[in-house]
């Protein structure tokens, strides 16, 4: 039997918001995939866009970078300057040869751990279906 | 390499039957990268906090990492025990394999190779961590309040009854909107009664030091040491000291005159409910020209154009309709409104009252009012469409609170926000109401949106608890320790940090031509190191070394 596909998702989340809707998420039992793995940023806005792109190249097949809403940033614009960040992104992905889905950015509230499980899932279920991100059989990744 | 502990906690059953932990371990020991591995049922227990001091001590454990629950949970506790035990408060990361793992896998064998990789992350990355200086800075514990209404004047004598001096700022005279009140509903109490006691106090008390006709033109500075500037109506200027600050700007009644419908300013006879406040109403009643035998108070004027419900006139407008009633009892009150707003504890027995006082209600979906030779005409239509017409002597326009015109300026020097009616933004609805975004500056009263005396005077209460609590003589303020900084070294003074701070915690130096941090004012969301385009600033904690070591270790 072959091996099924399983991706390793790197997801960024606030402290404030989406941090908070991943344990709240916990907290109410709601599926989240093994294949994502959490790290605790303080604000959205501290993902920079190299730090996203050295995911990749260390073979990411997905990141998620997930803050408060529009609005409602703990830190008062941090998410939108985060979404200023990221608009690039997509095209950015695109010219290393990167299906610019493999990148996503939601706003999840502290209180939407129901979202939180949500958006991972489908996230994590399109990854697989995109497959192996082919950064990973380049030489210069071990 | 500094010698690593890992604990694993077990959490009663909640991450011991999710995760096979005895795995983890196994594992965790062949990578070589800690020098001992323990676990126990409760960590956060006494007897758990005990059991990891006295490893930590024993195994002489330089940093520790910690598999357990949410750090928004419980990383202040292990970051005691790292204290207690003489490391630094942030040579420890704690791995939730709770909230994030054990909770939302449903497969141990799944659970226990996310776990694996939480913990490596979390192992690899406690390598790279620095210790911080928990930093410190002498405070001015004095207030000072901007608005001498019922807000301000309520902040100031509490603040200043627990021994703070205070300075409050009035632009005109004291007493606010409610100097100019007749009665408080519900209690129909003179509102003189209130105000009068208030303001002696205010004036003898030798703690508060007023400044009457005075402008804010400036506040500079921050949390624990503001400088404000004030400006008198001779042009006078006069500089003031404080810690914190309050905003008690309150509000002011909804003008009518620009919604043609309500004749208000062209038609004799129709009143907005303050002006029957400030006039009287046995004067009105005695003083008119011919005797008022009808009366139509509207309700909801201007709640349309100003996008919200005011909350206080609908009670308001009714303790109007009974003081009518009580003295003129031959004359008819109707209250047209469009929907009742009769929130808490005695408005709805209010309500009642009014009632039975013998003031009619009637609903409207729309109204207009027009004027001719035998008096005044309110035509309006009722829900369901059927139109319906009253002739009145007098009509009383029940008016909406709209925000106090100086907030956006007040707003701009305190780096703050007003939302779309102008009122101050607080730092959350519904956790932190009366603090802002700004530490030290607190909103009280209708400063930060409608709402009656009641309200008002609640929220100066809370205000005043949150300056007291949050300044103390004597005690010094800790700051944030995991703050940005910039290094001299790196900045090429480009200015970037400077645009993207919402603190206004990054200044140029400009003799230097670097960038500076004001760690009073970083609040440490990072956001400047990911902006830097030569990797000056840095984030500390959240360094973009440990944040690289957790993404490696995870695709590893």
């Amino acid at each position: 039997m072959a091996d099924k596909f399983e991706p390793n998702i790197v997801g960024f989340l606030c402290n404030w918001c989406s941090y908070a809707a991943a344990d709240l998420a916990g907290s109410n039992k709601l599926e989240v995939p093994a294949t994502l793995t959490t790290i605790r940023v303080m604000c959205s806005s501290r993902v920079d866009p190299v730090m996203l792109l050295s995911a990749y190249l260390r073979g990411a097949d997905g990141v998620l970078v997930a803050g408060c809403h529009p609005g409602d940033c703990h830190y008062q614009t941090g998410n939108y300057l985060a979404r200023r960040r990221f608009a690039l992104m997509h095209k950015i992905l695109e010219t290393f040869g990167l299906d610019s889905n493999r990148f996503r950015l939601s706003w999840i509230s502290a209180s939407e751990g129901k979202r939180f499980s949500e958006v991972t899932n489908e996230f994590a279920e399109h990854i697989t279906k995109l497959g192996p991100n082919p950064l990973r059989k380049m030489p210069f990744i071990e | 390499m500094a010698k690593i502990g890992l604990y694993l906690c077990e959490c009663g059953p909640n991450i011991a039957d999710a995760i096979d932990l005895d795995r983890v371990a196994a594992e965790i020991e062949k990578d070589g990268k800690v020098a001992g591995i323990e676990r126990h049922k409760l960590f956060c227990s006494a007897d758990g906090k005990k059991f990891l001091a006295e490893s930590i001590k024993k195994n002489g454990f330089e940093r520790f990492v910690i598999a357990a629950c949410s750090p928004k949970q419980h990383e202040g506790t292990f970051a005691e025990v790292a204290s207690d035990v003489g490391l630094n408060p942030q040579m420890f990361q704690l791995v939730n394999i709770r909230e994030q793992c054990a909770w939302t896998v449903p497969d141990k064998e799944q659970a226990t190779g996310k776990a694996l990789r939480f913990i490596r992350a979390a192992v690899t990355r406690v390598q790279y961590h620095q210790a911080l200086e928990q930093k410190e800075i002498d405070c001015n514990p004095d207030v000072f309040v901007i608005g001498g209404g019922i807000a301000g004047i309520e902040v100031a004598l509490r603040t200043a009854h627990k021994g703070r001096k205070v300075f409050l700022a009035e632009k005109g005279e004291l007493g606010g909107m409610l100097k100019e009140r007749g009665l408080l509903f519900p209690a129909m109490e003179p509102a003189g009664d209130f105000l009068g006691p208030r303001i002696d106090a205010l004036r003898n008390n030798p703690q508060i030091e007023l400044f009457e006709n005075c402008k804010v033109k400036e506040v500079l500075g921050f949390f624990g040491s503001f400088v404000a500037l004030l400006e008198t109506q001779e042009g006078k200027e006069i500089e003031l000291k404080a810690g914190s600050v309050v905003l008690a700007t309150g509000a002011q009644a909804f003008n009518p005159k620009e919604l043609a419908e309500y004749g208000y300013g062209k038609l004799d006879g129709v009143y907005t409910a303050d002006e029957i406040e400030k006039r009287g109403v046995g004067k009105l009643l005695t003083e008119s020209a011919k005797p008022v035998k009808s009366v139509a108070v509207i309700h909801c004027v201007g709640r349309d154009k100003l996008g919200y419900c005011s909350k206080m006139c609908c009670v308001n407008s009714m303790k109007i309709a009974r003081q009518i009633r009580e003295q003129s009892a031959e004359t008819e009150v109707v209250e047209l409104y469009r929907d009742l707003c009769l929130p808490g504890k005695g408005y709805d027995r209010f309500y009642k009252e009014t009632e039975a006082k013998g003031v009619k209600f009637a609903r409207f979906e729309s109204v207009e009012v027009t004027g001719g030779d035998s008096g005044l005409t309110v035509k309006y239509k009722q829900p369901g469409g059927t139109g319906a017409e009253l002739a009145v002597d007098m009509v009383v326009l029940s008016t909406g609170l709209a925000a106090n015109p100086s907030n956006p300026e007040l707003a701009d020097m305190l780096s703050i926000s007003v939302d779309e009616s102008g009122f101050f933004v607080e730092e959350h609805a519904v956790l932190n109401p009366v603090s802002t975004m700004t530490e030290g500056v607190f909103i009280a009263g209708c400063a930060r949106g409608p709402g009656d005396t009641r309200d008002t005077i609640v929220q100066a209460s809370a205000t005043a608890g949150k300056v007291l609590s949050s300044l103390v003589p004597g005690k010094r303020l800790q700051l944030e320790t995991r703050t940005s900084e910039v290094s001299e070294k790196l900045c090429v003074g480009c200015g970037t940090c400077v645009t993207v701070c919402a603190y206004g915690a990054t200044t140029l130096d400009e003799s230097r031509h670097i960038a500076v941090v004001n760690e009073v004012l970083c609040r440490g969301c990072g956001n400047c190191a990911s902006a830097c385009p030569s990797g000056a600033a840095k984030h500390r904690h959240f360094t973009t070394r440990q944040l690289n070591q957790e993404v490696t270790e995870i695709l590893k």
